[in-house]
């Protein structure tokens, strides 16, 4: 990781600590009562011994009572606590998940341009679900590890203050110790970084092409290799491991140590007494060793918590450079205009002097392209492969602006107008509709949420989807999409044009519709386009003749001017 | 959407399974069944230690302030050597894990490599793939976190009971019963009831990724039509969903977890109470001290088994879909051993196929993803007759769905004929050697996988044997080698994940010289150039038909651009082949 990485994922995760560390709070506070609790317990076991040891008579029953109560709150308090993280977790899943939405929705199509789609689910699912160890384990246990001991330590220190120095000097040296053992762990890790990260992948990798190796006779090389590559990510995997266990190990001596250490001095502590002639049994000391060592176990489980919590952290990182991506430039929320229901009349569109590059570094794709199209007019766009047709529909989508011109919609500037209100003249049929998981008719009222009956009936007519609807096994409840029950290129493309009808926006934008389609579904797709064309301003762009037929003028990309008539 | 969970399946049938896939993983591990063992032994030993060092330091402490004399040197043995065996332990358990995992994967690797798999490939079940690379390394879990704690719990109990039934065999009895309560009763009764609750995480997971991926996808579209809103509700909804199901599974923790540690406490409580005399029992205080400290070591060391027995159903689910999937096996009659000829006519002969309705996630009860429309599936080819001679160059037409992949995947013997029969060269498939048809036969489609290696390895796919300048010879024919040239390391550059690091254009001419460097007599070529952009696609094509002159070609596409050089076309049409003109 280099160090800019590095700077960018300290300040994600500072930035995303804040509200999650509030969210934590109520799980480390119940942490700090649980340990209130385990020191009570701790003082009513030691009082108990202590009793029976001195008196060498039956312990009064009220304080066993009161350690059993006190056992049962804690274990209320345990499963509270835990509930508290789990909702610690999930709050902050939640509110991270709401804010990469809204970037992507900010970003909008452009998106698409930059990450695969599938990256981009990966981000908004499995990236966010990852964290949750991070949330709901490593921030409450890295609040309390210091505050936890140092209850336990004050307590300690209450009724044996040898005892209390000597677990404060341990446990300050467990720290160090894990600081020294964890660089050289992540010194270790560093190297072996970029190995690991392929050789884990590998797996996964060779699984996803099976077919591939299969079909090409290699499985039995690739398992071999696999094999080869399994041993190896071992190896490197041990190298950083060794070190680490270090730091965990560090713990168990200190602990060792604080015990040994206990009952040795209390030990010299008591014998003195005895050769004094004071009667051990009198001691008070002795309940306070016993207080002590019980709690031992107790002052280092926070500790012990930290180290095991440690690698969610490593979590963090990678969702910090994921999410990097899309910090810059979600320039819409999730905030819905008001106003966006009401019809929209014909509308005119204009192109002036528009032009249009990638990148700074890269050629125009297309310069000062003027154009007009009126209600009525079907403009085709022509122009070579790469020339830039699917670029200006995108421009008139306004998913992209132009470097320079304007589109005017009417008269308006559209750079002036927000992504959604661009959206609501239009509607747009591109080379293959998204299907959305669900039945057909939701993913037709997708056009139209409030659309009724009728509507959606004369939609389906006109774009001839009642053509197929008795193949699907339910009809317009039948689900597809993902999942679902598979409709053909040419059906898909029969949902978005009735998608289109249900809009009945006064801006068409046809990409390609017909480019994966086969001839006779070309033709039957045509016929239900011009229907929607009819009155409507029309942009379109297609190779095929058969399509391009319909225009009533013609843009030429590679010459920049509009020839009228036929094409 | 999503169907709710139904138990089709009765409980005890799935712990049998469950309990069959555990003892079939557990069996691939068999050359590792001695530094696994050893990893028990250590963690066992660093158990022991550690109650020694706990029961010598309450009964040292007691042994003082009754002024009875105690040595300390037993203390300082015990602390040392919990130390070190600890460290060791760790060290140990986990290479033992490590190499046992990689058997496992290596294991999987090759049974889905013989079984069913490239089936799979073919049906771009791509999801469910990724899945059970999931589910191998939740097994990570079976070892460390089940096994290891397990054998602590079953070396525990013995000790616990000695040691307390030294004093009275009533105590030994008491504690020995909570034990089994905290470390097998309560484990187990966990897993029973969470079953359930890990079937509907994952299913509210799935849920969820359905929903991001729609939104993913579907950006232009909720754009164009302002449904942004109503896709991320979808997504929030789901979200709620799995957060719920979470905190559910998570609260049967946090309840196990709690009572495991009340099973302890209680035995406290009866410890005391044996102090106080009560009950006819009667503890002497030095034992008594030591086992206060031994019971409450003890019983930490099992709290985690009853979290893990929620994890328990997840590992099982796990081994159970892992074996399943991939004991699918080919139907192994059309295993033949003789040599395929050089070239001759493919003919298809009468044959009918389809996709068989399998239980695609075996272990799950519900049928998901693109394999849920495989239930009762309609012949996809329909009594097909079909002439290729040596040499043409023909094409195969139709939408996606009729069944042209199925012919690919009948050719080469990735699926069988349900009735009819396929002959290359005049002899019947099924009496041919698998592999060798297959070399007989180039292979290139869209889902063609480019892996995440260098181009030399992807090239080569593991044969050491290839001379430079022929993969140069074929990367030149795929018009690449210009491109290849100029990357930094040449032939050793890293191609990214599924190719990333190369254009659309480029990672198929990489695929193409694959394809090329078999030097295959056939080629099958399954939507060669789908999914990339026209301009791309139309130069793809023209190198196509360059490098095809002389071989026979057999082109699977919805569509013709124009682009094609062909003998012969046909539709593809319920079934049937209808000839096309050209």
């Amino acid at each position: 990781m280099s160090a800019v990485d590095k700077k960018l994922v300290r300040n994600w995760v500072r930035q995303q600590s804040g509200p999650a560390k509030r969210a934590a709070l109520p799980a480390v506070l119940l942490a700090c009562v649980g340990t209130i609790l385990a020191i009570g317990q701790a003082w009513c076991l030691a009082a108990i011994i202590d009793r029976v040891a001195r008196d060498r008579a039956a312990p009064s029953l009220s304080p066993i009572g009161i350690f059993a109560v006190l056992s049962l709150f804690r274990a209320g308090c345990m499963i509270v606590q835990e509930q508290a993280a789990a909702r610690a977790g999930i709050r902050a899943r939640a509110r991270l998940r709401r804010s990469v939405l809204d970037s992507v929705i900010g970003i909008g199509p452009a998106l698409l341009r930059r990450q695969h789609s599938g990256e981009i689910a990966a981000l908004l699912v499995d990236r966010i679900e990852v964290l949750d160890g991070y949330f709901a384990r490593w921030l409450p246990a890295s609040m309390s590890w210091v505050l936890l001991p140092c209850l336990s330590l004050a307590a300690i220190f209450w009724f044996n203050p040898r005892a209390a120095l000597i677990l404060a000097v341990c446990g300050a040296l467990v720290p160090v110790a894990q600081a020294v053992f964890g660089i050289g762990a992540a010194l270790a890790s560093r190297n072996q970084f970029l190995a690991m990260v392929r050789l884990q992948s590998r797996f996964l990798d060779r699984i996803r092409g099976i077919a591939t190796i299969v079909l090409a006779n290699a499985d039995g090389r690739e398992a071999e290799a696999l094999s080869r590559a399994a041993d190896e990510l071992r190896r490197r995997t041990m190298k950083i491991l060794r070190v680490a266990f270090l730091s965990s190990a560090a713990i168990d001596i200190a602990m060792v140590v604080a015990i040994i250490l206990i009952v040795l001095t209390q030990g010299h502590f008591l014998h003195r007494h005895e050769t004094s002639g004071i009667s051990v049994h009198a001691t008070p000391d002795f309940t306070a060793t016993l207080f002590a060592l019980l709690l031992v176990p107790e002052f280092f489980a926070p500790l012990r918590g930290l180290a095991l919590a440690y690698q969610d952290r490593a979590h963090a990182a990678g969702a910090a450079e994921a999410m990097h991506a899309l910090e810059h430039g979600g320039d819409e929320g999730i905030v819905d205009g008001a106003g966006m229901a009401e019809a929209i009349g014909p509308v005119t569109v204009e192109g002036d002097a528009i032009s249009y590059r990638w990148r700074e570094d890269l050629p125009f794709v297309f310069e000062a392209l003027d154009f007009t199209v009126a209600p009525g007019d079907i403009l085709v766009v022509d122009g070579a492969s790469g020339a830039g047709k699917s670029t200006l529909i995108e421009l008139l989508l306004g998913f992209i602006h132009p470097v320079s011109g304007r589109i005017l919609f009417n008269g308006r500037d559209t750079r002036a107008m927000r992504g959604r209100e661009i959206a609501r003249y239009l509607a747009w049929i591109g080379q293959r509709p998204v299907l959305f998981a669900g039945t057909l008719r939701e993913n037709l009222l997708f056009a139209r949420p409030d659309a009724d009956d009728e509507a959606l009936d004369a939609a389906v007519r006109a774009a001839a989807i009642d053509s197929f609807l008795p193949l699907l096994p339910k009809g317009l409840d039948t689900e597809i999409g993902e999942g679902g029950f598979g409709l053909s290129g040419g059906q898909a493309q029969r949902v978005a044009i009735a998608r289109a009808f249900l809009k009945d926006a006064p801006l068409l934008l046809l990409d390609e519709p017909t480019a994966h389609l086969d001839p006779d579904t070309e033709r039957d797709i045509i016929e239900s386009l011009a229907c929607l064309a009819e009155g409507r301003t029309v942009v379109l762009s297609s190779h095929s003749p058969a399509m391009r037929a319909l225009g009533t003028q013609t843009l030429s990309l590679s010459h920049g001017a509009v020839t009228g008539g036929h094409p | 959407m999503m169907s709710e969970h139904s138990p089709t399946r009765t409980e005890p049938d799935r712990v049998h399974r469950t309990l069959e896939a555990l003892r079939m993983i557990v069996t691939v591990w068999r050359p590792y069944y001695g530094r696994l063992g050893f990893g028990l032994l250590l963690s066992a030993l660093a158990l022991l230690s550690g109650f020694a060092l706990m029961w010598n330091a309450g009964a040292s402490v007691s042994a003082l302030a009754l002024g009875a004399g105690t040595s300390f040197g037993l203390l300082r043995v015990f602390g040392g050597a919990r130390i070190v065996l600890r460290y060791a332990e760790r060290l140990f358990a986990h290479d033992a894990m490590f190499r046992a995992l990689a058997a496992l994967r290596v294991w999987f690797f090759r049974r889905l490599a013989q079984g069913a798999a490239a089936g799979l490939g073919f049906r771009r079940a791509g999801d469910l793939l990724n899945r059970l690379v999931g589910d191998v390394e939740l097994l990570d879990n079976l070892y460390l976190r089940i096994a290891v704690p397990f054998l602590a719990a079953l070396i525990s109990l013995p000790v616990l009971v000695i040691v307390a039934g030294l004093a009275d065999w009533r105590l030994g009895l008491a504690l020995g019963g909570l034990f089994l309560a905290a470390a097998c009763l309560l484990p187990l009764l966990s897993a029973l009831r969470s079953s359930g609750l890990s079937h509907t995480v994952l299913h509210a997971e799935s849920a969820l990724r359905v929903a991001a991926l729609d939104l993913a996808t579907g950006l232009r579209e909720a754009r164009a039509f302002s449904g942004e809103l109503r896709l991320a509700g979808r997504i929030i909804e789901d979200e709620t969903r799995l957060h719920e199901a979470q905190l559910q599974r998570n609260r049967a923790m946090a309840v196990s977890g709690a009572l495991s540690y009340l099973c302890g406490q209680t035995a406290l409580v009866i410890l005391l109470l044996a102090m106080a005399g009560l009950g006819g029992l009667n503890l002497p205080l030095l034992s008594g001290v030591g086992l206060v400290f031994l019971t409450g070591t003890v019983f930490e060391g099992v709290s985690a088994l009853a979290r893990t027995g929620v994890l328990a159903g997840q590992v099982g689910l796990a081994a159970r879909r892992i074996t399943e999937t991939s004991g699918e096996r080919m139907d192994e009659s059309g295993e033949g051993q003789c040599r395929p000829p050089e070239t001759g006519d493919i003919v298809f002969n009468d044959v009918t196929f389809r996709w068989a309705a399998p239980d695609p996630v075996p272990g799950e009860d519900m049928v998901e993803g693109a394999d849920r429309m495989a239930i009762a599936r309609p012949p996809v080819l329909d009594r097909l007759d079909l002439t290729i001679h040596a040499g043409d160059h023909v094409a195969l037409i139709g939408p996606s769905g009729v069944g042209k992949s199925s012919l690919a995947a009948l050719l080469l013997k990735v699926a069988q004929p349900e009735s009819g029969e396929i002959s290359f060269g005049g002899h019947d498939i099924r009496t041919l050697d698998t592999a060798q048809l297959r070399g007989r036969i180039g292979w290139l489609s869209q889902t063609t996988h480019l892996f995440a290696d260098t181009i030399r390895n992807n090239l080569t796919l593991g044969r050491g044997n290839i001379a430079e300048d022929r993969l140069w010879d074929v990367l030149e024919q795929a018009e690449i080698a210009e491109v290849v040239q100029e990357l930094p390391d040449g032939l050793d550059s890293w191609v990214g994940e599924g190719g990333t690091r190369l254009s659309g254009g480029q990672g198929r001419r990489i695929a193409l010289a694959r394809t090329l460097l078999l030097d295959a007599p056939v080629m099958l070529l399954d939507e060669p150039a789908t999914g990339l952009d026209s301009a791309t696609e139309r130069a793809f094509l023209h190198t196509l038909n360059r490098v095809m002159r002389g071989r026979t070609v057999i082109l699977i596409a919805h569509r013709l651009t124009g682009a094609e050089k062909l003998d012969r076309a046909w539709r593809l049409e319920a079934g049937r082949t209808v000839p096309l003109p050209l």
